[in-house]
């Protein structure tokens, strides 16, 4: 089962399979111990903050995610990753009460955002970039032992439909084409 | 090498001519000036005068884009811009933040340096609050960043400029069009490998054949982000530098690269890059390429 986790990738480290315990590192210089499922940095506040849902969410035995060091200035990326699991998104998609610059989720289904929110507690350690004090709650957390959330749940990459075929092989794009000598038109102008 | 039907708009930013169809005028460099820590103004101004003295030689205009990544950054730094960059010297401001937009807007404004001024950047996360200031002391110039998180491809670039992917009330263009910036640059807004890294580059031909308005990207983010290449360091820094020439070949007419270490070899390698395409452009197409091309300084 284990191999089947994580199926977005990203920068991430994976260590125990069946941990209880993710970790996000912002602006930290720090290792967790092998202990926990995974870790990783967090730097935008949208990919980045889909790739950390989609990859927690495929290993139900994590159920805390610690979410440590100092915010990313103007991303605001832990903020808004706090922000996801407390309010979920508008209508638009964009993170109710982010405070970072474009927090959108898009690649997301409305189910495995609120699978995220149910799975996990977050432990919010904004802030803290004191390396014992980081270990003590991770070994905490780990001793709650907390049962798996289930079955693993793999989210669906949401990505637009493909609209156009292209019969043309010199076109770059749908929306243009371009002679064999270089001249780019506007298909059908 | 292309070129377009559409009419392609040249903007002048104090004396820098950036857009119009491939080989008319050279390619404009953006070099990123970061500071880790506090501002270090001693080895920020040998970066300046590298880069005012690599342009004079090659003709290849570099644009200092300062990163503001802190309030109490805003100042000195432009106070620096205003006493060590030559008063003709255009340059572009870098931040993430909307507070510190804010705070330099003003500042700009109060220091009179907006009109040298290239704002980045506007896109689909600027608030309210940004807007509004911008509408009041508009900079002479403006990166559009054409980043929809819901379809990286080209047609998604050209959503958000068209109508804002409903994800704003108002395409981009619109928005940037009702605050009143005079000149527009589009930028295709490099994603990391896995995420259509290639659209940033095929999006050039197809955002330029749609507005005429110059186009570029920062296509040195993808190479940051490609994680495998930390284990081939020699190599990383030959792509990070060759992946700038992706985007004049692609008929891109600005690129903003990074580190501003490369400097020396950036320059170079584009002015090289814009001789090949001008000799195309000139020979098929009639482009006739400008005074200060580096066809003309460097041809010998």
């Amino acid at each position: 089962m284990a191999e089947e986790y994580y199926p977005w990738g990203g920068e991430f480290t994976a260590c125990s399979p069946t941990s209880c315990v993710a970790v996000v590192l912002l602006n930290i210089r720090y290792t967790p111990s092998d202990e926990v499922a995974i870790y990783g940095p967090l730097k935008t506040e949208n990919i980045g903050i889909e790739k950390i849902v989609a990859n927690t969410i495929s290993n139900p035995h994590i159920r805390f995610l610690v979410v440590c060091g100092e915010d990313i200035r103007g991303h605001r990326s832990g903020m808004s990753l706090l922000a996801l699991h407390k309010n979920g998104i508008d209508a638009n998609h964009k993170i109710i009460e982010a405070p970072g610059a474009i927090p959108y989720i898009e690649n997301l289904s409305d189910e495995a955002i609120a699978r995220f929110r149910s799975q996990l507690e977050i432990i919010n350690l904004l802030g803290e970039t004191e390396e014992q004090h980081i270990n003590t709650v991770i070994t905490e957390s780990l001793k709650k032992e907390p049962p798996s959330f289930g079955e693993p749940y793999i989210a669906i990459r949401i990505k637009p439909e493909v609209m156009v075929s292209l019969t043309d092989k010199r076109a770059l794009h749908s929306k243009i084409v371009i002679g064999y000598m270089g001249k780019v038109q506007k298909r059908g102008a | 090498m292309f070129s377009f039907t559409h009419e392609q708009k040249v903007i002048e930013i104090s004396g820098v001519h950036i857009g119009g169809q491939p080989g008319l005028h050279p390619t404009v460099l953006f070099g990123g000036i970061f500071f880790k820590g506090d501002p270090d103004f001693q080895d920020a101004k040998l970066h300046l005068q590298t880069l005012v003295q690599l342009s004079k030689d090659t003709g290849v205009p570099v644009i200092p884009d300062f990163f503001i990544r802190k309030e109490s950054f805003v100042e000195p730094i432009i106070e620096f811009i205003e006493k060590t960059l030559p008063h003709h010297h255009p340059f572009s401001v870098d931040i993430i933040d909307p507070s510190i937009k804010i705070k330099t807007l003003e500042y700009l404004h109060e220091k009179r340096l907006l009109s040298r001024t290239i704002y980045n950047s506007l896109h689909i996360g600027s608030t309210q609050q940004e807007i509004e200031v911008l509408t009041s002391h508009p900079p002479e110039a403006a990166i559009i960043v054409a980043f929809n998180p819901k379809d990286a491809s080209p047609d998604g670039k050209l959503e958000v400029l068209e109508n804002g992917a409903h994800l704003t009330e108002k395409g981009l263009l619109a928005l940037a069009q009702d605050i009143g910036i005079p000149n527009l640059l589009i930028d295709t807004a490099a994603l990391a490998p896995g995420e259509n890294s290639g659209a940033a580059i095929a999006a050039i031909p197809v955002v330029k054949e749609e507005y005429g308005l110059p186009t570029g990207c920062a296509i040195h983010n993808v190479v940051e982000k490609s994680l495998w290449l930390n284990e081939y360091p020699l190599v990383k820094k030959t792509v990070d530098v060759a992946s700038n020439m992706t985007v004049p070949l692609f008929g891109g007419d600005y690129v903003l690269f990074g580190p501003l270490a490369n400097i020396d070899y950036v320059v170079p390698l584009i002015a090289w890059q814009d001789i090949l395409i001008s000799e195309y452009a000139e020979n098929y197409f009639g482009v006739v390429p400008s005074p200060s091309h580096p066809r003309r300084k460097l041809q010998r």
